[in-house]
């Protein structure tokens, strides 16, 4: 065949062979192993700080959901021991208040007591010292003209007159 | 490409062509000049006049083509090692510059192309192989598309005043800017490397000898076996034989429709005798055309790349991943 389009050509052949054998040998070597890693690993970077990213961010609302709950319950224990003390103290100031009382009551009825006993003895001196001034009064009156015997009887006369007044 | 430049490929083929038809006076051959724009440079003028090395009778001197292939293979072997390097020298992996659209381009051949057909096991020992095979391949489609050469080579004989000589090696080179992937060569030897992929991933994954049971579904009656490996067989070669013709056509395809359509200017000037046509045809058709048909090698460059590559791992992955 003359015409050079479709000359078989070995040569040319084994040059292209050999180029590009070459060429993939060379740029494996050199550009291509080196690249596909770095971009392998430039992926798997991005991946894990993604990953990462989205874990910090359940983390955080995990963490907010903690910190609300707790919040809440700090609030609600608050309001129980507020709601508690003030019960408390309702009932101290029951208690001191019915033990005042009581006091007050005994001390009233001590010095009631103490009030009666004191006048009844009072009234029992004045009774005596009554009937023995009356009883020297009247004997100094009286003294010739009674005897022994009307003298006992005029006393024991009046002393039951006085007590029958008294009942 | 300039006119000027056509013409002295003109004169050139004309000098060089022994058997042309009608181009034995000073006439514009069409057909001897796209051919020549568009073939490897004959063995008997290679671009470096290295030793004539002959091994059993294969010739291997360095064509244009392969000078072509070895631009492009250390071209990007710099710019992908030296971006590469820069990028991995970073404290952190923030890619910048020309590593943002690497870096694009690594992840989206790894993760739409190799990722879908090789599968997860075998991506990170296949998607250097791919990755290059398509750089080198959209590399060596889209330079052809540059007229560099021919510039250096019109500077070379008319600014520096070297004039034509064809032994000097920038004449040699005047019609290097070539698309390597339009040789039949070239694009065979890319889908063996294909073809011995697909060995090696099979032999890979499953072991030498299951490899081949997997050319065929177990469990067929015996009379579809005697139909059916056969044709399987004739598959593995079928395979790379397309991707051969495939980008080699496409590649071929498009230059010789803008050389041809870029002819015209000669064609009209020779036939009508009259310069002034010749040139208005340029700037009314030709080089509009040219320009049109230009952008849609652009678009087939990239395509023809990733058409390639596509099927290379699509067909990888089918001997990694047998399901009949």
């Amino acid at each position: 065949m003359d015409n050079p389009l479709v000359q078989p050509d070995p040569g040319l052949f084994f040059w292209t062979i050999l180029t590009f054998l070459t060429l993939v040998f060379l740029l494996k070597k050199f550009a291509w192993g080196p690249l596909l890693k770095a971009l392998e690993e430039r992926q798997e970077t991005i991946r894990t700080a993604l990953d990462d990213a989205e874990q910090a961010k359940q983390e955080l609302t995990r963490l907010q959901n903690e910190s609300a709950q707790i919040i809440a319950e700090a609030r609600a224990e608050a309001q129980s021991i507020v709601t508690k003390s003030r019960a408390e103290a309702e009932r101290v100031r029951e208690d001191l208040k019915e033990k005042a009382k009581n006091e007050a009551d005994a001390i009233l009825k001590n010095a009631e007591r103490q009030i009666h006993l004191e006048t009844d003895r009072a009234v029992q001196q004045i009774r005596q010292e009554v009937v023995e001034l009356s009883l020297n009064v009247a004997s100094k009156l009286i003294r010739k003209n009674l005897t022994q015997e009307d003298n006992d009887a005029l006393i024991q006369e009046s002393l039951s007159q006085i007590e029958s007044s008294r009942h | 490409m300039s006119a000027a430049q056509h013409a002295e490929t003109a004169q050139h083929a004309g000098d060089h062509t022994e058997n042309a038809t009608h181009g034995a006076e000073e006439g514009f051959d069409a057909g001897t000049v796209i051919i020549e724009h568009v073939s490897n440079s004959s063995h008997d003028h290679p671009v470096l006049h290295l030793p004539h090395i002959e091994i059993a009778g294969i010739d291997f001197s360095i064509t244009k083509h392969v000078m072509m292939m070895w631009l492009v293979a250390g071209f990007l072997f710099l710019i992908i090692t030296m971006t590469t390097r820069r990028f991995l020298a970073q404290e952190r992996p923030i890619p910048t510059g020309l590593m943002t659209g690497l870096e694009w381009l690594v992840q989206s051949i790894r993760d739409s192309i190799v990722l879908p057909n090789v599968g997860a096991k075998w991506v990170n020992t296949w998607t250097p192989v791919i990755l290059t095979l398509f750089l080198f391949i959209l590399m060596c489609n889209a330079v052809g598309l540059i007229p560099i050469f021919e510039v250096f080579g019109l500077v070379d004989r008319y600014v520096l005043g070297n004039g034509y000589s064809a032994d000097s090696m920038i004449n040699s080179v005047l019609h290097g800017g070539t698309t390597a992937t339009a040789n039949y060569n070239v694009t065979a030897a890319l889908a063996t490397i294909t073809f011995f992929s697909i060995m090696i991933a099979g032999t890979m994954a499953h072991g030498f000898i299951h490899h081949w049971k997997n050319l065929v579904p177990p469990g067929l009656a015996w009379p579809v076996y005697i139909l059916l490996i056969p044709i399987e067989f004739m598959g593995l070669f079928v395979k790379p034989f397309a991707l051969t013709m495939r980008l080699a056509a496409n590649m071929t395809g498009g230059h010789i429709a803008i050389l041809s359509i870029l002819s015209l200017v000669f064609i009209f000037t020779q036939v009508f005798e009259s310069a002034a046509l010749g040139v208005g045809v340029g700037f009314t058709v030709a080089v509009p055309l040219a320009v049109g048909i230009s952008a849609l090698e652009i678009i087939v460059v990239m395509v023809q790349a990733y058409v390639f590559t596509l099927l290379t791992s699509v067909f990888i992955g089918m001997a990694i991943n047998v399901h009949h």
